[in-house]
C-alpha cells in the first residue's frame, strides 16, 4: 500500500513538473504594429492591418497550444512624429517585435525608434532604397522599388511599345522607381518622356496634354497612389491619348478600385499578386483566403498578403529564436536573417541590411471587374487585352 | 505669473519631469511633441498680440528653420545646435520675404502668409540637390552628447525645447512689459492714433515678425534634428499653423504662458484621453473642446484659471472680513 502510495504520488509529481514545464515554455507573444488607419494613407494601412490580423489568427491556429500572439496596433495617423511616438509606446507595452509602417516618410524615423530601441521592425509599406541602405540590422522590409519596377518593365518589353510617358509623384519612392523604369526602358532603345507632378496636382488635363501632343506615345506608364491614379485616368477619358495601354503600379489592381471606379479601370494595368475573385490552390493560401473572408467579409487583395506574409515571417522567426533560447538576447533578428521562405508573395531570403533580394511583383489588368494576372506568364491567369484603354 | 510661482513650475518641469517620465519615452515623446507645438504657439501669439498680426503661415518659418539648420548639419557639418540657431536666424532672414504683407490687414495679412507658407514649400521641394526635393532628408544628425548629458536621447530632446520655449515665453514677457511693449499694445487697438504720437509702428511690426519668426525657426530645427526626417509635405504642413493656433486660442493667447497651457493640455489630452478613448476620430472630441472653450471663456484657459483663483481668494477676504 505504501509502495502504491509512494509511486502514485511520484506519478502526480512527475506529471505537476512535467506540466509546469509545458506551461512555462508556452507563452504569448505581444507584436505592435504602427499604421496609418486615417490620414491620407489609411486605405492601405487599412488593407495591412487586415493582413496582420489575419497571419496572427492563422499563427494562434497553428502554435495552438504552444504558443499564442495578439497585436497591439496606433494609429500613426500619417504622421511621421505620431509614428516615432507609437513606436515607443509599443515597444514600453512589451511589443517584441513590430510589424506594419506605410509610406517610406513615415517608415524611416518610425524604424530608426525601434533601431535605438534594439527591437525588429518589419514592413512591405516603404519601397525606397534609402530605408535599406542605412543598414539598420533591426529593419526588413518583403518588397523594394525593385520588385516593382522589374514588373513593369517587363510588361511593357513584352507589350514591345518603343515610346513610353512616364507621369510620376515627385516623392522620393515614387521618383525612385519611375527613374529605374526610365533607364531600365531608354537602356532597351524606348524613348521615354518624363512627367513630375506634386501630391497638390488634382487637374491632370496638362500634364496628359504634353503626353498626347508632345510625346505622342505608345504607353503611359503612371507611379503614384490611388487619389492620382483616378486622376490621371480622368484627364486621360477626356483628351484620349493614342496610347494602347495605361499601366501603374501599387494600389492600383485592386478589388477596391475595380469596385469604386469601375468607368476608370478597364483595361488599365497595375501590380498585383493576386487576381480578383481570388484564385488559389496552396494549402497556406486557401486558408489565408478563408480567414481573409471570415475575419472581413471579402476578397483578399495584395496590401492584405504583403501584410499577411511580412507577420507571419515575423512570427515563425520569433518561435525560432525562442526555441533557441535566443530571443530575449536580440536573436530575433538573426533569426529572420536566416529565413529562406517559399510565401504567398514568393521566396523570401533577406540580405544584411534587410532586403528581400528576391522579390518580384506582377501585373494584372482589370477586365470587366476582375483583375487577370497578364505578367509574368508562369503567374498569369489570363491573357492580356493589347491594346486596351478605359475610353 | 508670479515670481515664486514661476519657478517652482520651472523646477518642476526641468527636474521632477524627466524624474518621472525619464523612464518612459512614449509620455516623454508626447510632451516634446506638446512642447515643439507650444514653441510655435508662442511665436505666433506674440505677433498676434503684440503685433496685431494673425498669421496663418507660420508654418513657412518652421519648415525654412527645419531646412536650414538640416541641410547645415548634414551638408556643411555645422555643428547642430549652431546649425539649430542658424535655422531660427535662416527664418528671420525668411520673414523678410513676407514684409510686403505688412501692408495687409486682418484676413489679408492672413491668407498672404498662407501663400508665402506655400511659395515656400515650393521651393524646397523644386531645390532637389539642396532639400533632397519633395523624397526630403532621412537620417538627420541628432543633437550630440555634452557633458555627459545625452541631448540625442529623448530626456535631451525634453530639455532643449524646454528651454527653447521658456527663453520665448521670457522673451515675450520682457517685449511686453517694456516701452515696445506699451506702444505695440497701444497699437493693436489705434494704430493710426499711435502713429500721429510718433510711434514706428510699421518698424515695430516688423521687429515682432522678424522674431516671431526666428521663435518658430528655432522649435521646426529642432524638431528636425529631433525626429531626424523631413520633407516638404511635413516641414510646411498646416499642422504647424492650425494646431498652433488653436492652442494659442485654447490656452489664452493674450497671455504669456497660455499658449504653453493651451498646447499641453489640447496636445496631450488629444494624444493620451481622446485616443485612447477613441482610436478613430478622436480628432473630433477636441474640436468640441474647443469650441466649448471659445464659448464659455473666450479669452482662453489662463485667463479662466486666474479669474477662479482671483475669486476664490476675494471669497476667503470677504470671509475673513466678515
Amino acid at each position: 500500500m505504501k509502495r502504491t502510495l509512494t509511486q502514485l504520488a511520484a506519478t502526480v509529481a512527475l506529471g505537476v513538473a512535467l506540466g509546469a514545464s509545458s506551461l512555462a515554455q508556452a507563452k504569448e507573444f505581444l507584436l505592435g504594429s504602427e499604421l496609418p488607419l486615417t490620414g491620407n494613407l489609411a486605405r492601405v494601412g487599412q488593407g495591412m492591418h487586415e493582413g496582420i490580423a489575419v497571419a496572427i489568427e492563422m499563427a494562434n491556429r497553428a502554435y495552438a497550444g504552444k504558443h499564442s500572439f495578439k497585436v497591439s496596433t496606433i494609429d500613426d495617423e500619417t504622421n511621421p512624429a505620431k509614428a516615432v511616438a507609437a513606436v515607443e509606446r509599443l515597444i514600453g507595452d512589451g511589443a517584441v517585435a513590430l510589424t506594419g509602417g506605410y509610406g517610406s516618410n513615415i517608415i524611416g524615423p518610425a524604424s530608426e525608434a525601434a533601431q535605438k530601441a534594439g527591437v525588429v521592425y518589419i514592413t512591405s509599406g516603404g519601397v525606397t532604397p534609402e530605408l535599406t541602405a542605412r543598414g539598420y540590422p533591426t529593419f526588413f522590409r518583403i518588397n523594394n522599388s525593385e520588385g516593382y519596377a522589374k514588373a513593369m518593365i517587363g510588361l511593357l518589353e513584352d507589350m514591345g511599345v518603343k515610346k513610353v510617358s512616364v507621369v510620376y509623384l515627385n516623392k522620393d519612392a515614387t521618383t525612385n522607381l519611375a527613374k529605374q523604369v526610365q533607364s531600365a526602358l531608354s537602356a532597351k532603345g524606348v524613348t521615354v518622356g518624363m512627367h513630375e507632378f506634386d501630391a497638390a496636382t488634382s487637374d491632370f488635363k496638362p500634364l496628359l496634354n504634353k503626353v498626347k501632343l508632345q510625346d505622342r506615345s505608345e504607353a503611359i506608364a503612371m507611379v503614384g497612389y490611388e487619389n492620382d491614379y483616378v486622376g490621371i485616368l480622368r484627364a486621360a477619358k477626356v483628351l484620349k491619348p493614342q496610347v494602347k495601354a495605361v499601366v501603374g503600379v501599387w494600389s492600383l489592381a485592386t478589388a477596391q478600385m475595380a469596385k469604386e471606379f469601375p468607368d476608370l479601370m478597364e483595361n488599365v494595368y497595375g501590380t498585383s499578386m493576386l487576381p480578383y475573385p481570388v484564385e488559389f490552390t496552396q494549402p497556406e493560401a486557401l486558408e489565408f483566403a478563408a480567414e481573409y473572408k471570415k475575419l472581413f467579409n471579402k476578397e483578399p487583395d495584395y496590401l492584405g498578403q504583403f501584410g499577411y506574409v511580412q507577420t507571419r515571417l515575423l512570427i515563425d522567426a520569433i518561435v525560432r529564436a525562442e526555441e533557441a533560447g535566443t530571443l530575449a538576447k536580440g536573436g530575433l533578428a538573426d533569426e529572420l536573417r536566416r529565413t529562406d521562405a517559399q510565401t504567398l508573395i514568393g521566396r523570401v531570403t533577406f540580405d544584411a541590411k534587410g532586403d528581400n533580394t528576391n522579390f518580384s511583383h506582377r501585373m494584372g489588368q482589370h477586365q470587366t471587374g476582375k483583375v487577370v494576372l497578364v505578367w509574368p506568364k508562369d503567374a498569369a491567369n489570363g491573357a492580356m487585352r493589347f491594346p486596351g484603354v478605359p475610353w | 505669473m508670479k515670481a515664486v510661482v514661476l519657478i517652482a513650475v520651472l523646477a518642476l518641469a526641468y527636474v521632477g519631469v524627466p524624474l518621472v517620465f525619464g523612464g518612459n519615452a512614449y509620455i516623454l515623446g508626447l510632451i516634446v511633441a506638446a512642447l515643439t507645438i507650444a514653441g510655435v504657439s508662442v511665436a505666433w501669439a506674440l505677433l498676434g498680440n503684440l503685433g496685431g498680426m494673425v498669421s496663418f503661415g507660420h508654418a513657412a518659418f518652421f519648415g525654412v528653420g527645419s531646412y536650414v539648420s538640416a541641410v547645415l548639419a548634414m551638408k556643411l557639418g555645422v555643428p547642430v545646435f549652431a546649425a539649430m540657431v542658424l535655422g531660427g536666424v535662416g527664418a528671420a532672414v525668411a520673414s523678410v520675404a513676407t514684409m510686403p504683407a505688412l501692408r495687409l490687414k486682418g484676413p489679408y495679412f492672413a491668407l498672404a502668409m498662407l501663400a508665402y507658407a506655400h511659395i515656400f514649400q515650393i521651393l524646397a521641394t523644386e531645390m532637389t540637390p539642396v532639400t533632397g526635393g519633395a523624397g526630403g532628408l532621412l537620417s538627420i544628425p541628432r543633437f550630440p552628447t555634452v557633458m555627459g548629458v545625452e541631448f540625442g536621447e529623448k530626456t535631451g530632446g525634453y530639455l532643449i525645447v524646454l528651454t527653447i520655449v521658456v527663453l520665448a515665453a521670457l522673451a515675450y514677457d520682457a517685449i511686453r512689459r517694456s516701452a515696445w511693449g506699451l506702444a505695440l499694445k497701444a497699437m493693436h487697438d489705434t494704430e493710426q492714433a499711435t502713429r500721429v504720437v510718433g510711434v514706428p509702428s510699421t518698424h515695430l511690426k516688423a521687429a515682432m515678425l522678424v522674431l516671431s519668426a526666428f521663435i518658430t525657426g528655432v522649435v521646426g530645427a529642432f524638431n528636425a534634428h529631433f525626429i531626424s526626417f523631413l520633407q516638404p509635405d511635413y516641414a510646411f504642413a498646416s499642422t504647424w499653423t492650425v494646431l498652433p493656433i488653436a492652442a494659442a486660442i485654447f490656452g489664452g493667447y493674450r497671455t504669456v504662458w497660455g499658449p504653453v497651457v493651451g498646447s499641453l493640455a489640447i496636445y496631450l489630452l488629444d494624444q493620451l484621453v481622446f485616443k485612447e478613448l477613441m482610436p478613430h476620430g478622436h480628432q473630433l472630441v477636441l474640436g468640441a473642446l474647443l469650441c466649448v472653450m471659445i464659448l464659455f471663456s473666450p479669452g482662453g484657459l489662463m485667463p479662466l484659471l486666474v479669474r477662479r483663483r482671483r475669486r476664490k481668494k476675494e471669497g476667503v477676504q470677504a470671509h475673513a472680513h466678515a
